[in-house]
């Protein structure tokens, strides 16, 4: 009889602990949140690299909430902490009013340990470190001027810090809205951990996501503001950068920006020493497990831990909404400017320069640039912008670290 | 937040923005643009004076058979180089020559008589940069 008791007993008990018993509606709709993501990553292949490591940390957050707990300690009086821990050895005490107590301690989940690298800003700087190890500044050093096109698609972000702002966010949580506008997603969890970590699951799922559909949303946009002459424009083959050119810049660029803007420093210091392993050429096994290996592992830290965050009672608020709405804005701004810039560019050097580079100026490498190529070749198909959309790309990313840098120093 | 105080955040935030990440980026393309003309000229300096040196060797030796103060040219066999042009290095003609010689080998007989940079893009080479930059 006892036995049957004591296996009731049991079954209940598994009962009451499960998700069943314990989740909310709101983890429910994360869940199908999560499947949709799935979808996109799996079926679409939208950014699968890290929408399917987020899609799958909002999914196992929604399901056992506790892999995001932190850790605690409780006072237990030496009875309580034998019956529950059957000794009182080991465990620090504490006396209060003359009664000692002793700190059992209860160990956090596995992904708030993992979380620490993102919420102490670990983890953005070395997705930056294998970023820089795997892009090529040539185009840009071959024509600077690409510098113009980096900075104008980065006033997407300040206009919509105003949006944000008159929507009724602080300004420290505007200023982390905008910078999805930069496109970049390191520098958008990098400033958003600094300035409203209560909005990272929401700004990092809209960043990747409409870093996802750059082919989708860029092109009207560059229709729109090109004319079918300034998209024919075939511009002229770039010159050839030298070894030692490759070799200064990475240097050059951490000093300065290092100087102006101290803030960027962890960021645009991270890209240009993994550019400074590629390029130097003597330290090439460094350079590959900065691109592989160790991307990869943080890849994988990064996205779950970051789609962690979203739990229903964070993620299902209005807010969220307007984070998105902002987001879009924000990128459409960016994408925007660059072409306007590309245009003056164009005016300017009697029509030398193709104003579809300019969209390019918002950073998500090497997809916008790769947009601004396949617009360009359905005006002629004969013309490859590639390269010279690669100028503005990489130039977005050191215009978005230095955003964020500004958002940093005027905010934080 | 009152209106005013956020028209004023608002106003400064855009301003500032706007400002220095020009600003910086506008310098960084001074900097870059004058270390790369720096580098360009030096090691344009550098290879003139390569240049320079092999004509001054190419009349020294010149001179000296003028002069008959040379050894008496040890009798080879004339080697047949193919017709090249300046832009085709020797270890370029090397590495075709080699790779002839890899396919038909010593026993046909094959002579590569020239040897010349095509003027327009091949349509092999127009494949592999359709290959490359094809966007999606």
């Amino acid at each position: 009889m006892e036995i049957i008791q004591n296996f009731i007993d049991a079954i209940v008990g598994i009962f009451r602990e499960s998700g069943l018993m314990s989740l909310g509606w709101q983890n429910y709709v994360m869940i199908a949140v999560a499947c949709v993501l799935f979808f996109l990553a799996i079926k679409k292949q939208y950014e699968p690299l890290l929408l399917l490591p987020i899609a799958f940390g909002m999914l196992l957050v929604n399901l056992y909430p506790s892999i995001m707990a932190a850790p605690e300690t409780t006072l237990m009086s030496a009875e309580e902490c034998i019956a529950a821990k059957g000794t009182v050895e080991g465990y620090a005490t504490t006396i209060m009013d003359g009664v000692t107590y002793y700190n059992v301690p209860h160990y956090g989940g596995l992904f708030y340990y993992l979380y620490q690298g993102v919420k102490l800003g670990i983890y953005p700087p070395l997705i930056f470190l294998g970023v820089g190890a795997m892009t090529d500044f040539g185009p840009l050093i071959a024509n600077p001027k690409s510098f113009i096109l980096g900075a104008a698609a980065q006033i997407g972000i300040f206009v919509t810090f105003i949006g944000a702002i008159f929507l009724g966010f602080t300004n420290a949580q505007s200023g982390a809205i905008s910078i999805i506008g930069g496109a970049d997603g390191p520098t958008a969890i990098f400033v958003t951990t600094k300035l409203a970590p209560e909005l990272l699951g929401s700004i990092a799922i809209a960043a990747y996501s409409y870093m996802a559909l750059v082919p989708i949303i860029q092109p009207p946009i560059m229709r729109a503001l090109t004319t079918k002459k300034e998209r024919a424009v075939v511009m002229e083959q770039l010159r050839p950068v030298s070894k030692l050119e490759k070799i200064i810049f990475p240097v050059v660029i951490v000093v300065i920006i290092s100087i102006l803007l101290p803030d960027a420093a962890p960021l645009v210091g991270m890209l240009m020493f993994g550019n400074l392993l590629k390029e130097s050429g003597v330290c090439d096994r460094l350079s590959k497990t900065a691109q592989n290996e160790l991307m990869n592992i943080i890849t994988i830290f990064l996205g779950t831990t970051v789609g962690a965050t979203a739990t229903g009672a964070n993620f299902l608020s209005f807010n969220t909404l307007k984070i998105i709405a902002l987001g879009l804005i924000a990128f459409m701004m960016g994408s925007a400017f660059g072409v306007v810039f590309g245009k003056l560019m164009y005016k300017f050097t009697g029509g030398k320069v193709n104003p579809l580079i300019g969209s390019a100026g918002v950073s998500a490498v090497p997809m916008a640039a790769r947009v601004s190529q396949k617009v360009g070749q359905e005006e002629n198909p004969g013309n490859f912008l590639l390269m010279h959309a690669m100028g503005p790309n990489v130039a977005g990313v050191i215009g978005s670290a230095v955003a964020a840098g500004v958002l940093l120093n005027v905010l934080k | 937040m009152d209106l005013m105080s956020k028209l004023t955040i608002s106003a400064s935030m855009l301003l500032t923005g706007f400002a220095i990440v020009f600003g910086v980026l506008l310098f960084l393309i001074l900097v870059i643009w004058g270390y790369g003309r720096i580098i360009s000229s030096a090691q344009t300096k550098a290879s003139n004076r390569t240049k320079k040196r092999a004509k001054i060797e190419k009349i020294a030796v010149k001179t000296v058979e003028k002069s008959g103060n040379m050894a008496a040219p040890v009798k080879t066999k004339p080697v047949i180089t193919p017709k090249t042009s300046d832009e085709i290095s020797d270890e370029l003609v090397a590495v075709i020559s080699a790779a002839v010689y890899s396919i038909y080998g010593s026993k046909d007989k094959v002579k590569i008589k020239s040897i010349k940079k095509s003027s327009g893009r091949s349509a092999w080479a127009n494949a592999g940069v359709l290959h490359n930059t094809r966007p999606f």
